[in-house]
């Protein structure tokens, strides 16, 4: 019998979450801009921003406290009912 | 296409009911044939962590999984190996299916009659196996999904046509003498310390085995099933009994606890942001200052060498926290710690103050806890910049030597930094300052008002927007607040060497304190 050992993992297993569908396209879906706050990230999103509202998108922009955390709660909340669609900007 | 059916050698099982399933996982639910099956067919992956065929296997179907998924066919890899070890096996090599495992005699494996690692056999709805692949088959494998596409009335993505296209697996640990199984299992049948790396239980150095009875003793009765929280990134629960089995890994002694989990605690408070800290680019390490009692109960060096070797508490109760974070909380270096360079102080850094040598209060007095308490405080920080200053001869020369060593800490020109920046002042240094009888405050004003420099030296390559906005004369100073200037005492008594330790910057994290649990008084 092997030893009897005390793992410092967590091993419990977190069932992977499937991707949402991939849209055809973005003509009239709403898509919600999430800006983290990392340097230069808002620039990112402006060019994003212009080229879906070129495409016929309608956007939002929202922003995280700080990048170095996780998005509050009531962010993802605000995410999830804002549009079909996310974009997050990601470094600098 | 005709799968290569062939697990045992002579086709037993093929096209027959498939034997019922003799495997754990990590959910409270069992793992069943019909349960696999619900979606309309189970593709279930005999594998073994030593088997690189098996690796193989993994990595080729493991990104597959998902949208097997939504078309009905449900992967699942089962290991002949212990549950913690398929589980990180089955996350290093990108299986994203299901993870189960079997102690020996392997009866799953002995009820399929494998002879083989890796086997992949397609199971329909009706618990018939519909096929089977022996070994790596990439063609074979295609033919087996297949199958379950025709049968499920869906397209099924297959592996890339990537070399190796065949290889051949290893032995089945089910087609091995039981006897030999054992002994190959055994204690003492293999190297314990070796097997540490393999788990992948280590910060890189050799560990202690966190076998069931040194966890127990670290723990001194407590409730092992206690939660500290979650630690980030991953959010594993920081269960005491995972605290302790990291305090086992580092070497600590069980006396040493009580830190290991009052410093736990401290990391995981929100406002420490840890979760920055662990995944960040930078080199950032989480610094543990000890104060109070319990420094001399278990022999903490404050003295000579305080930020270096030689001393089992300083070095391991450091150690302890930093496997907690990397090991509960997922952050290993190169997976989810991104540091780009990191620093020896990610291996774990306490540091206990001299009180008795400083002539101010110490930190955790600062801090508003009662001086006989014993605290854990954790600072997000940098590697130290020894200082050296032989020659100041009044405390006006020596603060100003001090304070601009940290000109450079993050950056030459990211000014003022909000962050923290720790001094650990030398015993000579601080004599210094108590014989002029400078307080910590005094000296840390004196210290901030020092390092300044216009706007316009400061604008070359990054900076801050401050600098940007700021009239090219204004003078900038280093940091935003006197308050970002830490000051404990600790060191030998011969030698003036003092340090600085530069911050962990832009993630909002807050210095924390934590009382040290005192049993019985």
């Amino acid at each position: 019998m092997a030893a009897d050992y005390v793992s410092p993992f967590d091993e419990r297993v977190r069932a992977a979450e499937p991707l949402a569908p991939r849209p055809a396209g973005v003509a009239g879906r709403r898509v919600v801009l999430l800006d983290i706050r990392k340097n230069r990230g808002a620039e990112f999103l402006d060019r994003v921003e212009a080229l879906l509202t070129a495409g016929g998108a309608a956007t939002a922009r929202v922003t995280k406290e700080i990048f170095s955390k996780p998005a509050a709660l009531g962010l993802i909340d605000e995410i999830a009912s804002g549009g079909g669609l996310v974009v997050e900007a990601l470094a600098d | 296409m005709e799968p290569a059916w062939r697990a045992d050698g002579d086709g037993g099982l093929g096209g027959g009911p498939a034997p019922e399933l003799d495997v754990h996982a990590t959910g409270t639910a069992a793992v069943t044939l019909p349960g696999l099956t619900a979606g309309g067919c189970a593709l279930l992956v005999f594998v073994s962590e030593h088997c690189p065929t098996s690796a193989l296997a993994l990595r080729r179907l493991g990104p597959l999984c998902a949208a097997w998924a939504h078309a009905g066919l449900t992967a699942i890899a089962i290991f002949e190996d212990p549950l913690d070890v398929a589980i990180r096996t089955a996350r290093r090599l990108g299986w994203t299916g299901q993870v189960a495992a079997q102690e020996p005699p392997y009866p799953a494996s002995r009820a399929y009659r494998l002879a083989t690692v890796p086997t992949a056999v397609l199971v329909g709805r009706d618990g018939l196996v519909a096929g089977a692949v022996v070994g790596w088959d990439r063609r074979a494998v295609a033919g087996l999904l297949g199958e379950a596409a025709a049968r499920l009335g869906a397209g099924l993505p297959v592996p890339p046509e990537e070399g190796p296209l065949t290889k051949p697996g290893c032995s089945s640990k089910a087609a091995i003498d039981p006897d030999l199984v054992a002994a190959m299992s055994a204690d003492g049948g293999g190297d314990d310390l070796e097997e540490m790396f393999e788990r992948g239980w280590t910060d890189g150095l050799p560990v202690i085995p966190p076998t069931a009875e040194r966890v127990a003793a670290m723990l001194g009765g407590r409730d092992g099933g206690e939660s500290l929280g979650l630690v980030p990134p991953a959010m594993g629960e920081a269960t005491l009994a995972r605290v302790a089995a990291c305090a086992v890994l580092a070497g600590c002694r069980p006396a040493y606890f009580p830190v290991v989990a009052a410093a736990a605690r401290a990391v995981l408070d929100p406002a420490f942001n840890l979760h920055g800290q662990a995944v960040t680019t930078q080199p950032a390490g989480q610094l543990v200052v000890v104060n109070g009692p319990v420094r001399e109960a278990i022999g903490l060096n404050s003295g000579m060498g305080a930020l270096g070797p030689g001393f089992r508490a300083n070095l391991t109760i450091g150690r302890a926290v930093r496997l907690l974070v990397s090991l509960t909380g997922g952050a290993m270096p190169g997976a989810m710690d991104r540091a780009t360079l990191g620093q020896m102080g990610k291996l774990g850094f306490c540091v206990a103050e001299d009180e008795e040598g400083s002539p101010w209060e110490p930190l955790h007095v600062e801090r508003g806890f009662a001086a006989g308490r014993s605290v854990v405080t954790v600072i997000g920080s940098d590697a130290p910049l020894s200082i050296s200053d032989h020659r100041s001869r009044t405390p006006e020369d020596l603060a100003y030597v001090l304070a601009w060593a940290a000109a450079s800490a993050w950056s030459t020109n990211w000014w003022p930094l909000a962050e923290p920046s720790v001094y650990v002042i030398c015993p000579e240094h601080a004599q210094m300052f108590r014989a002029a009888g400078w307080t910590k405050q005094r000296l840390r004003e004196f210290m901030f008002d020092a390092v300044r420099k216009p706007a316009r030296l400061l604008l070359r390559g990054e900076t801050t927007p401050a600098v940007h906005a700021a009239d090219p004369g204004t003078l900038v100073p280093k940091w935003a607040s006197p308050e970002a200037i830490v000051l404990l005492v600790a060191g030998g008594e011969a030698g003036r060497y003092s340090a600085v330790l530069g911050p962990c910057t832009g993630m909002g994290s807050r210095i924390v304190s934590r009382e040290v649990e005192s049993r019985g008084g």
